[in-house]
């Protein structure tokens, strides 16, 4: 177990370069095969782990820059170990469900780098090295969405790039000045993570920094007013990128927020949480909002994705261990429903290419098994008790809930109104009368398809029904990360902040 | 009566023009075997010039003695070691890319190589001085011998591109020598050491004499560097020249004006005159963003690469104003790392280079003849695109490496605007190096166009390019190595 952690980042892209041998028609085997490793390696390490450490495990060192303080730094806690899984899981899984045709095996060999980048992202801690691979993560999903999307995915996708890109440089920037102050208090030069952990910084540095992290991480999550870039790469990518961007890319950012700007930027966090918490609920009304107005059913799950990546902020920035804890297990579920939901609409584009809501009625009757599944997913999507998107959206509200009731009220509103496009694009498809004659012959989901949507339907029961198995690794870093927050506090109105948002459950005096 | 002049031959220190002979003697011995025999290929000049740049390079690291020499005229201090070592290890990088599989005019003769060790010449008599005089010999020998190698090359556009860097060219030497003239009528001295001196003595004493003499210079180095608003020639004569060539132009000649300059301007930085300091800031930012602007509208590729030249310009300007220690190492690092990649994208350009557009004098290097490449060479595609990409600056490719360093350094000095401005311009260059691979990758091939890919490509260029992508990938291994390189010669050197 001694390096497991570099053994799953650079497998997938060592199988990258080595999959170049491999003839066409033998690649989607071996796309299966190599992701199917890396999951099994993924379990392993979660077997491996220590669920009892809050702190970070199986860490390797390996200085590059040393005059400069830029190592290779990696190590994996509770936080991370489950966007690990969820990651290598739908990469399989989005390989297995592939239909695409032309380039296939560009296409898997893409997808195999894709995967080294976002192993990576979660795993690294050293932050040049971490903007390195964040980085590098747009580049292959660029070629996905340009070179295998819709109609418009030249623009979209160079939107995707640029949007990214610029939010990434300001980030940079940010990155770039706390190594110098760490410079500055402490003689050395460090990029890395834990060392950064150990700097108070003055109020007003924390709040400048805090913005520039703003910029990377926003654009990616993506926060309202920068998630104008997201319905077009969603709507534009062919299935499978979809399944990863919304699973995985998507995360990255709020996982930052979580490594990043929380612990390093403690009183800036407390003292932004009204603001963020606002930016998240125009999200989540607003783009509920667009959702239903929506006539592309990829459209409809693209906005639901930013309205539920809301739900994830107002998590975090609920400062206690209900609301992170309840957004990490959202990022989980999040990533696994909507993966299926994209996954869902590409099977029936495929077999009608078209992906309009009016197109469609009354599939239920013709396609009974896709009905049954896509009910499994919406409901987990709206958040029904006993799936996997009740748990974490719960949690999050549980969270917001002690930092404001009022605005929690509002976002638990509109997840009703969430619920609503989502029945409304269900009736809309798969009830009443099947009139088209297009429709009436459609195949019902079969052999791959069905093993690539089974596992996803039995996670989302079983950890709806017991979501202690990933909650409790998760609640023990993050117990430990609003500790170091809470020493790492400069003002006392933050201390006494934090202390007071993670008093739930306790009696009071 | 004048007193004889008695000069120990000792204290000359004549090592210290051992490099630059070296060159010299090169170029002569080539023109020699030229006039004993015609008919010998290309080939022999090529390698002859190999051998001489890296007889040249093993003197300049051989060289031990003191940093002054050859009447005080000469020094060869820790830059002037870096800029030359640099200069060399390149200009060898681009000398191989002379074998070609196309038989082009230029190379039929063989003073185009002698002109070039003679440029080469030149360029390390630029950098191993500080005496204007010196200096302006240094950069005459190399722009003379680079005009006459620009037109060299037979076609409609090259005449073009010759005489608008020639009179241009023309125009910037008299500006340094008015410039010069300034200070040595201020200061009474043409070596800057002294001229630095002897300003800060005075308090800057006739100050608008002397900001007179820093537009001149500023004028006469910013044609050079291809400044803002000095860059006018910059595209036109990349178009008219070779890929390879073009390459050359983007980045050999710079280094040693980037070294005259950083030569010049530390005399005003050190001394904080802040009109100075201003002035620098604002050509450095709008040479980055008009550089960035003006490449966004290209739809040649080599056009848009010499765009992209101006506004990499623009960042090492930048550094010479930040001035700290960091910040001339960054020089080294970035421009070493940026000269990887451009050498490599000017030569996927050359390797592919299309000898009927070029006879028939329409532009060769459209991003349209382009579309598609995925499609008929996806290995050229992709080594092209990986290129641009680490043009563009997306980690862990060689040029962001060099950006990083160089944007830390700005934050590290306090500029940090100058460092958001850095950042930003990065983003705007990220769309116009993207669209090249736009069509590579996502549009079909043109039908009716009949590019051949790899048209000009011989085993040499091949191999080339191969060690280049090697540098490009595995870049965050060389950059630490670099640094330290770098930092040990500019440290000795009191930057």
């Amino acid at each position: 177990m001694e390096h497991i952690l570099s053994i799953l980042i650079f497998f997938p892209a060592l199988a990258a370069i080595v999959g170049f041998v491999v003839e066409k028609n033998a690649i989607r085997a071996y796309g299966i095969t190599v992701t199917a490793i890396e999951l099994v390696l993924s379990l392993v390490l979660w077997y491996n782990f220590d669920g009892n450490n809050p702190g970070m495990q199986f860490m390797e060192f390996l200085p590059l820059i040393a005059s400069y303080g830029i190592s290779y730094s990696v190590g994996i806690d509770g936080i991370s170990l489950f966007l690990v899984i969820m990651t290598t899981l739908m990469t399989m899984i989005g390989i297995i469900g592939l239909t695409e045709k032309r380039d296939l095996k560009h296409l898997i060999i893409t997808i195999l780098f894709l995967e080294m980048t976002m192993i990576a992202v979660f795993l690294v801690l050293d932050a040049i090295v971490f903007y390195t691979f964040w980085e590098l993560s747009l580049v292959p999903m660029f070629y996905i969405v340009g070179a295998w999307g819709g109609k418009l995915r030249i623009y979209s996708t160079i939107k995707f790039f640029l949007y990214t890109f610029t939010g990434s440089l300001v980030m940079l920037v940010g990155m770039l000045y706390l190594g110098y102050v760490y410079f500055q208090t402490t003689g050395n030069w460090s990029f890395n993570l834990q060392d950064w952990y150990m700097l108070q910084l003055p109020f007003d540095m924390q709040l400048w920094l805090f913005a520039a992290f703003f910029m990377g991480f926003a654009i990616k999550v993506p926060m309202f007013p920068f998630h104008t870039w997201l319905p077009y790469a969603h709507g534009q990518a062919p299935t499978i990128g979809s399944v990863i961007l919304a699973a995985v890319l998507l995360k990255m950012g709020t996982y930052g927020f979580i490594r990043f700007s929380l612990p390093l930027f403690p009183d800036a966090s407390v003292y932004f949480t009204y603001p963020m918490a606002i930016l998240a609920l125009i999200a989540i009304v607003y783009t509920a909002m667009i959702a239903y107005a929506q006539e592309d059913m990829k459209q409809v799950i693209a906005y639901s994705s930013v309205s539920h990546m809301g739900v994830i902020i107002l998590g975090t920035f609920a400062l206690n261990v209900e609301g992170i804890g309840g957004s990490i297990f959202l990022m989980i579920s999040h990533g696994i429903v909507s993966g299926a939901l994209f996954m869902l609409v590409g099977v029936i584009y495929d077999r009608r290419h078209t992906k309009m809501i009016k197109d469609f009625g009354g599939l239920a009757l013709v396609m009974p098994k896709y009905a049954t599944i896509f009910a499994v997913m919406l409901m987990a999507s709206v958040g029904l008790p006993l799936t996997i998107g009740f748990v974490g959206e719960f949690l999050s509200l549980l969270g917001f809930f002690k930092v404001s009731p009022i605005l929690t009220i509002i976002a638990g509103l509109t997840i009703i109104f969430g619920a609503v496009y989502m029945l409304v694009m269900y009736k809309k498809s798969f009830f009443g009368p099947c009139n088209n004659p297009e429709n009436q012959k459609l195949e019902d989901v079969k052999g791959r398809e069905l093993v690539a949507l089974i596992p996803l339907v039995a996670l989302v029961v079983i950890l709806g029904v017991y979501p202690k198995i990933i909650l409790a690794p998760v609640d023990k870093s993050v117990t430990n990360l609003i500790e170091l927050m809470h020493t790492k506090a400069v003002s006392p109105t933050t201390k006494a902040r934090i202390l007071e948002l993670n008093s739930i459950g306790e009696v009071k005096k | 009566m004048i007193p004889p002049i008695d000069v120990d031959f000792a204290s000359l220190n004549i090592q210290t023009l051992a490099p630059m002979i070296v060159a010299i003697v090169g170029a002569l011995a080539i023109i020699c075997i030229d006039l004993a025999n015609k008919n010998l290929d290309k080939s022999l000049y090529i390698m002859l010039t190999v051998i001489f740049l890296v007889v040249d390079l093993t003197m300049v690291f051989g060289y031990s003695g003191a940093v002054r020499g050859f009447f005080d005229i000469m020094m060869v201090d820790g830059i002037s070691v870096l800029a030359q070592v640099t200069v060399l290890v390149l200009s060898t990088a681009f000398v191989l890319l002379a074998f070609s599989k196309q038989k082009l005019q230029e190379y039929r003769y063989p003073e185009y190589f002698a002109l070039y060790l003679f440029a080469v010449a030149g360029f390390q008599f630029m950098v191993s001085s500080d005496s204007l005089i010196m200096i302006f010999v240094g950069l005459e020998t190399s722009s003379m011998a680079i005009y006459t190698m620009v037109a060299m090359h037979n076609r409609m556009k090259t005449i073009e591109a010759a005489i608008k860097y020639f009179t241009m060219g023309a125009l910037a030497t008299g500006f340094f020598a008015f410039g010069a003239m300034i200070f040595y009528a201020i200061t009474g001295t043409v070596e800057l050491g002294k001229v630095s001196e002897v300003l800060v003595n005075s308090n800057f004493n006739n100050y608008p004499l002397v900001l007179l003499g820093v537009t001149f210079m500023i004028g006469a180095l910013g044609f050079k560097l291809s400044l803002v608003p000095f860059h006018s020639w910059v595209p036109d004569v990349y178009e008219g020249s070779t890929a390879a060539f073009a390459g050359f132009l983007a980045i050999v000649p710079k280094i040693a004006a980037f070294v005259v300059v950083l030569r010049f301007f530390e005399i005003f930085i050190s001394a904080e005159d802040v009109f100075v300091q201003n002035a620098l800031y604002i050509i450095a930012a709008v040479t980055m963003t008009m550089g960035n602007l003006m490449a966004l509208s290209q739809t040649d590729i080599k056009r848009m690469l010499a765009f992209s030249s101006i506004s990499h310009a623009g960042f090492v300007l930048a550094a010479i104003l930040i001035g700290s220690t960091q910040a001339t190492i960054g020089i080294f690092v970035y421009w070493s790392l940026f000269a990887i990649a451009n050498l490599g994208a000017f030569g996927m350009l050359w390797i592919n280079r299309d000898k009927e557009a070029s006879i028939n004098g329409y532009t060769q290097n459209t991003v349209e003849s382009y579309a598609g490449l995925v499609k008929k060479s996806p290995m050229t595609a992709a080594i092209f695109a990986m290129f641009l990409l680490s043009l563009a600056g997306v980690p862990p490719f060689s040029v962001f490496w060099g950006k990083f360093y160089l944007i830390g350094a700005a934050v590290n000095a306090d500029y940090l605007y100058l460092a958001l401005i850095m950042a930003l311009n990065s983003a705007v260059a990220a769309y116009y190096y993207i669209k090249p691979i736009v069509y590579m990758f996502f549009k079909e091939p043109n039908a009716n166009s009949n590019t051949q890919i790899l048209s000009n490509s011989t085993t040499m260029l091949k191999s080339v390019i191969g060690i280049f992508v090697l540098l490009t990938v595995a870049s965050i291994f060389l950059v630490e190595p670099l640094i330290e390189f770098a930092s040990y010669y500019v440290q000795i050197s009191g930057y």
